[in-house]
């Protein structure tokens, strides 16, 4: 099409690509103009703030915050009385700071990032055994676990919720934080546990088994050869289906939040985020800096993997 | 697959008949380890996603208490839900959303792969760029959105009505049930259709070349190349796109129930009566599995008459 010789061709082509990028960039660009305008200025259509205002990402991270909503008198009488010790100080400006008013991001972010974590790394471990069973090993019911592993796509997450729920509070899991932190983290295992399987018995079948053979005659055992062979030959799918994981459980919203309800304190990012705005109403600023803080960790890890990934999906290897 | 045949039909050195020292065979043993490596998934699968599935049928028939003991009530959960109002609008709701987002997801998907298959100046980029709403977490991406068609500040009524005046006055588009299901039928199209893009895209670079360059010798249009070669050549990924789409997106809570709150689809209203309010995780459950036999229902028309298996 492009290879045509009509100029008016290039231009209308040239378009089309333009208005697709667009389409599929501007909420995200919308997104970090509105989280550095003021509020004067959200109801200007133009995307380019009129003056730059941080104070959303700084109240977000924590930073520069310590006197805020501090009195201007009682700072002027700190700076007039140089005889304080450092603990009087912190004492006197703890009063004033208003804490119940901040919306706890980095402990959210922090909650996110450990829950994510972990559950992506028991998601593989577990995977990388149960991908080399059937991709390399024969044994009567393969196939049935195999297929049966595909039947995941069919259930949505509602339906497992109500009797995870009944169970989880039938068995006092969801009783302590402790236990509600674990009961989360099995579930967020299980969803990515069936893609992983999937993703990585796909991968394991492309490494050649002349190179296993080879090192079973030199003598070593099946869990040598996986891990000195199987793991080392596919640790970009391996790292793949790690983020793939990640990502995953970083963006699950429903279970969280029906089993942290009553866990202020282990509140993950996404109801973090929706109590947030529900509590406050139209402080654009703030909620589009935590979407964009939100976002990025797993843009920046989306695209370090990418060229991995869609081929991995393009395979058929994903679940929403 | 062929890797698959090739791998798994060479035995390992030994053969299977050897009696190795403990007694088994070599194949017995294989099937041991086997079973040994995939059972931790195995056990942990059936126990978090099969058990549930049935004990959900079975807490369907319970007036669910959960503090204390559940009473049975038979088919009385099912005989009110079915008997709710609000249940056939939240299946009307439902179908609209599902069938359109699907439809619009697709198309999309075809006609940007169709764009991206062509050589241009950064390309790359210009890929992976397209990829971001599907990978975004839908959290980040939903209050973009909500600004988007704020009636006071958004920039689709200062388009729409100030600059081009096609409404009356300034309208919250996510207010009211009737128009906020196509706001959420645009989000889901937006996100979504980069996962159809991909896998059409995938498919349209694995077309042989030479099936058109035979077609330009004889003459062939443009838009022939694409009736009679394109088409006919991602016709099945076009079919699964739509049967996993319609999975995904009838099971789907996140994307509507983030995005607003007057968009009752089956899985929001699911969750509204199962956890919030009264909490009756009983008719929460039944709703579950009418979804599930819907949905089951749907996906055996599809294979059987459209994709014809």
């Amino acid at each position: 099409m492009v290879t045509g010789k009509r100029p008016l061709r290039k231009i209308g082509f040239a378009l089309l690509v333009l208005s697709i990028v667009l389409f599929c960039i501007f909420p995200f660009v919308q997104m970090l103009s509105l989280s550095l305008k003021y509020q004067w200025d959200w109801g200007n259509p133009s995307l380019i703030p009129s003056r730059l205002n941080f104070d959303a990402y700084k109240e977000l991270l924590n930073i520069g915050q310590s006197l805020k909503n501090v009195p201007e008198s009682i700072i002027n009488l700190l700076d007039e009385s140089p005889d304080l010790t450092p603990a009087q100080r912190s004492a006197i400006l703890a009063k004033y700071q208003d804490t119940g008013d901040v919306f706890p991001f980095l402990k959210y972010f922090g909650n996110s990032l450990v829950l994510s974590l972990s559950a992506a790394l028991f998601s593989v471990i577990l995977a990388v055994f149960g991908a080399y069973s059937f991709s390399r090993l024969r044994y009567r019911g393969r196939a049935v676990v195999q297929r049966g592993v595909l039947m995941v796509y069919m259930f949505g997450g509602i339906l497992l919720l109500i009797p995870l729920y009944k169970v989880f509070v039938s068995i006092g899991l969801l009783s302590t934080p402790t236990g509600t932190f674990i009961g989360l983290l099995v579930i967020y295992m299980v969803q990515t546990l069936p893609v992983s399987l999937y993703m990585l018995g796909n991968y394991f079948r492309t490494i050649p088994f002349s190179i296993e053979e080879a090192a079973m005659i030199e003598g070593a055992s099946r869990f040598g050869t996986i891990w000195r062979i199987i793991i080392p030959l596919s640790i970009s799918a391996i790292a793949t289906v790690y983020i793939y994981s990640f990502m995953i459980a970083w963006n699950e919203y429903l279970f969280a939040s029906v089993f942290l309800k009553s866990y202020k304190d282990l509140y993950t990012l996404p109801i973090g985020l929706k109590t947030l705005f529900v509590s406050k109403n139209a402080i654009w600023d703030r909620i589009m800096a935590a979407s964009m803080l939100t976002a990025l960790p797993v843009m920046a890890l989306f695209m370090t993997i990418q060229k991995n990934l869609t081929g991995g999906m393009a395979a058929g290897g994903v679940k929403e | 697959m062929h890797a698959q045949i090739k791998n798994t039909g060479k035995l390992p050195p030994g053969g299977s008949a050897t009696a190795l020292t403990d007694g088994r065979t070599r194949a017995q043993r294989e099937e041991l380890l086997g079973w040994a490596l995939v059972l931790p998934s195995v056990a942990i699968i059936l126990a978090l996603i099969l058990y549930p599935v049935l004990y959900n049928i079975y807490l369907s028939f319970y007036q669910v208490n959960l503090s204390g003991a559940s009473r049975f009530v038979g088919f009385l959960n099912h005989r009110e839900v079915l008997g709710d109002r609000e249940f056939w609008n939240a299946l009307l709701t439902t179908i609209i959303y599902v069938a359109f987002s699907t439809v619009g997801a697709t198309l999309l998907g075809l006609g940007t792969a169709l764009v991206m298959n062509e050589k241009f100046p950064l390309r790359g980029l210009v890929r992976s760029l397209i990829l971001l709403p599907y990978v975004a977490p839908v959290i980040s991406v939903v209050f973009s959105w909500q600004f988007f068609f704020d009636p006071v500040n958004g920039i689709f009524m200062d388009i729409f009505y100030d600059k081009l005046g096609w409404f009356s006055q300034r309208i919250n588009l996510i207010g009211s049930p009737a128009t906020a299901v196509w706001v959420a039928i645009i989000f889901s199209i937006w996100k979504n259709f980069p996962f159809a893009y991909l896998m059409i895209l995938s498919r349209l670079q694995a077309i042989d070349q030479n099936l058109y360059e035979a077609a330009e010798i004889d003459g062939a249009a443009g838009r022939h190349k694409f009736l009679y070669i394109t088409l006919p050549e991602v016709y099945f990924v076009v079919n699964a796109i739509i049967l996993l789409r319609v999975i995904w997106n009838f099971n789907k809570f996140e994307e509507v129930y983030l995005l607003t709150s007057n968009v009752k689809v089956l899985s929001v209203y699911t969750y509204l009566k199962a956890f919030t309010g009264a909490m009756d995780l009983g008719q929460g459950a039944t709703l579950a599995v009418l979804q599930f036999i819907l949905l089951i229902g749907f996906i055996l028309f599809y294979v059987k008459r459209v994709i014809k298996w």
